[in-house]
């Protein structure tokens, strides 16, 4: 089978497609021909060693395709079952293997691009506006990099649940797709002091909770932004990681509260993987949540997709079609 | 009238007896009879000059007693009223001036002295069980310091709730405190490793949240024996502030929560401290939360209450009798 290899970290050009064998299942393992692989940032932490894993190995943590061998102990998934996965190394492939307890079933409603697509940013949208933070209506969210793949989603949902969102992006072109997600509120923040706005659309409140991917350069002024008792969820780190914080700090500026969360946490059990992606095939299927699949590239291209994710230039979502 | 007043900050010794008028009320605020006056550590921070306020001061955070005269503006109180008031200073004399809006009416089946006695510490653990992280039945909550001030009170309250509650202390007679408190498991931290102790107690799943006052010898042993998803409240430093420290050992731990909350944040608002001192004082009238008045002193003898509480050999609550 074709699929793209890393041998050693370094840049998008360490990618390459290189003829392999199609794996073979363990008991507890199927095999999947993919149909659509997802393109996400963990991809290019793995790929420039920022991650560890041991070389060589074929990047890609998400897709969608079709069962194609199951190990002998393997229980419910069968031959043509349409699955989807994410957390599963190996995904910029024409197949892949994967534990069975990490494939969760693609209901007809939903395409292999749509499924591919939501996978790691639906999910990780859904547990932070339904776990890390309960987001209820008529609370106000503050999302950073509200154009972004998680962010588009998570504006969506939080104005499903009747919050008010403002969102923080980098352009006009992306202040209009937050918008048109859904957001209240727009802060351009390289034409605006976050905080300020902030303050401002909030009536000098602040507000229930801060959702950041950004991390490094957001976290201080987040804590002047929130309400007494509010709560900073911080799921990424796009601009680098956060300094060690002082604990001191977060009675000082009003009883906060913070978590570092990773979606692995809120999949842990079959049980909450299959009502969380439930939950959202469910939105995609009843048109409630709109995906933004930007671009879809030839595996070959795999190099050519990171190039575009790391300019950060494209807003939505990028599919590799083995 | 008869009142504590600290000229120059220092050791107990810097706490004189003095003869000063009686304080009268500004428009917003009442005059109180002191009854009992509550001695707590921040008092002895005040003394010492670790905290600061204007010089001469008199020290005392909390009491009770009875209103004797009221401010123009003052509506809902009258002479007579039996009130109780926290996070006020001047509460080490026979009278004290304080903002009506902070002053809480006692419910007849309420003492003066058991007033005075819960508004500091049995406040910090109701809002640490009932709002920081609501506990619920059938949840495990880590208490340290459980036989102290808030540790007593805080365990007698998460056993009320259901949640089991595992304890550490430092000696048998504190063990015997906190089991008649309430706890189901005392782990004495001076003998035994809590980290091991709370892994083997929980079967390896860990607590729900830690209760932590104790801080800096601490705080990263109870990261280690939370579940996925629990929640560090810390409230405290007894021994010493927890240094900053980096937010991605929360992801790797399990998402967890961080919260350095403080009693001010948690009464904040008139409806909230009413609500909170109310619920407070039914717990004490039901007989549900038992309060341990052990050392009451005459107003005079304010330097060997201090004496006493810094010296540790105290458990139970001080109060100094105006």
């Amino acid at each position: 089978m074709k699929a793209i290899r890393v041998h050693n970290t370094g840049g998008p050009e360490v990618m390459k497609l290189e003829e392999v064998p199609v794996p073979q299942p363990k008991p507890a393992e199927a095999v999947v021909k993919v149909a659509v692989a997802g393109v996400n940032s963990i991809d290019g932490y793995f790929r420039d060693g920022r991650f560890r894993t041991p070389l060589p190995f074929i990047p890609g943590q998400e897709g969608a395709g079709v069962v194609t061998a199951v190990g002998a102990r393997v229980k419910t998934a069968k031959i043509g079952d349409r699955v989807a996965w994410s957390g599963v190394l190996g995904s910029y492939a024409e197949f892949v293997v994967s534990p069975e307890e990490h494939l969760v079933p693609v209901p007809a409603a939903i395409s292999e691009e749509q499924a591919a697509a939501a996978m790691v940013h639906g999910l990780t949208a859904h547990y932070l506006v339904t776990d890390a933070h309960k987001l209820k209506a008529g609370e106000t969210a503050l999302v950073h990099a509200a154009a972004g793949g998680v962010g588009l989603l998570l504006v969506q949902m939080a104005r499903a649940i009747g919050a008010r969102v403002i969102g923080t992006v980098s352009s006009d072109e992306k202040a209009q797709l937050a918008r048109e997600a859904g957001a209240d509120e727009v802060i351009v923040f390289t034409k605006q002091d976050f905080e300020v706005e902030v303050k401002r659309l909030t009536d000098g409140k602040g507000v229930e909770v801060v959702y950041d991917g950004v991390g490094k350069a957001t976290f201080e002024k987040n804590l002047n932004v929130m309400r007494l008792r509010g709560m900073l969820v911080l799921y990424g780190m796009s601009s680098g990681p956060v300094l060690p914080v002082d604990p001191a700090k977060l009675s000082e500026k009003g009883s906060l509260y913070m978590a570092r969360t990773t979606l692995a946490h809120f999949t842990a059990t079959r049980e909450e993987l299959l009502a969380r992606t439930s939950a959202l095939f469910g939105m995609i299927g009843d048109g409630k949540l709109k995906l933004r699949i930007a671009k879809t590239y030839a595996l070959a291209d795999a190099p050519q997709a990171h190039r575009d994710m790391e300019a950060r230039k494209i807003a939505g979502k990028l599919l590799l079609i083995p | 009238m008869k009142a504590i007043q600290v000229k120059q900050v220092g050791g107990p010794e810097a706490m004189e007896l003095v003869e000063l008028p009686v304080p009268q009320p500004k428009a917003n605020e009442a005059v109180v009879k002191l009854a009992a006056s509550g001695v707590n550590f921040i008092d002895v921070y005040f003394r010492e000059g670790r905290y600061k306020a204007p010089l001469p001061l008199i020290p005392g955070n909390e009491g009770a007693g009875a209103v004797t005269a009221v401010g123009a503006e003052v509506k809902a109180l009258k002479v007579g009223d039996h009130v109780a008031w926290a996070g006020v200073q001047g509460s080490y004399a026979e009278y004290a001036a304080v903002p009506a809006d902070r002053l809480v009416p006692i419910p007849s089946d309420v003492s003066d002295q058991q007033a005075a006695a819960v508004m500091l510490q049995g406040m910090t653990a109701h809002y640490l069980s009932h709002d920081t992280f609501p506990l619920k039945q059938g949840e495990t909550a880590l208490v340290h310091a459980a036989a102290g001030g808030v540790g007593l009170l805080l365990v007698q309250m998460a056993h009320n709730i259901g949640a089991r509650v595992i304890a550490t202390v430092s000696s048998e007679e504190k063990a015997q405190l906190a089991r008649g408190a309430g706890a189901d498991e005392v782990i004495f931290y001076t003998q035994q490793d809590f980290e091991v102790e709370t892994k083997r107690l929980t079967g390896g799943k860990g607590v729900d949240v830690v209760y932590d006052s104790v801080g800096r010898t601490t705080f990263e042993k109870g990261l280690n024996i939370l579940r996925p998803r629990g929640m560090m409240v810390l409230f405290g430093g007894s021994s010493g502030a927890v240094p900053p420290f980096d937010l991605i050992t929360l992801s790797q731990k399990g998402s967890l929560y961080v919260t350095r909350p403080s009693l001010f944040h948690y009464i904040a608002t008139r409806e909230e401290l009413v609500a909170r001192s109310s619920s407070l004082f039914s717990m004490i009238a039901e007989g549900k939360l038992k309060l341990r008045i052990e050392y009451r002193y005459p107003l005079a003898e304010a330097q060997q209450a201090h004496r006493d509480l810094e010296g540790r050999k105290t458990t139970g609550k001080l109060l100094l009798l105006p």
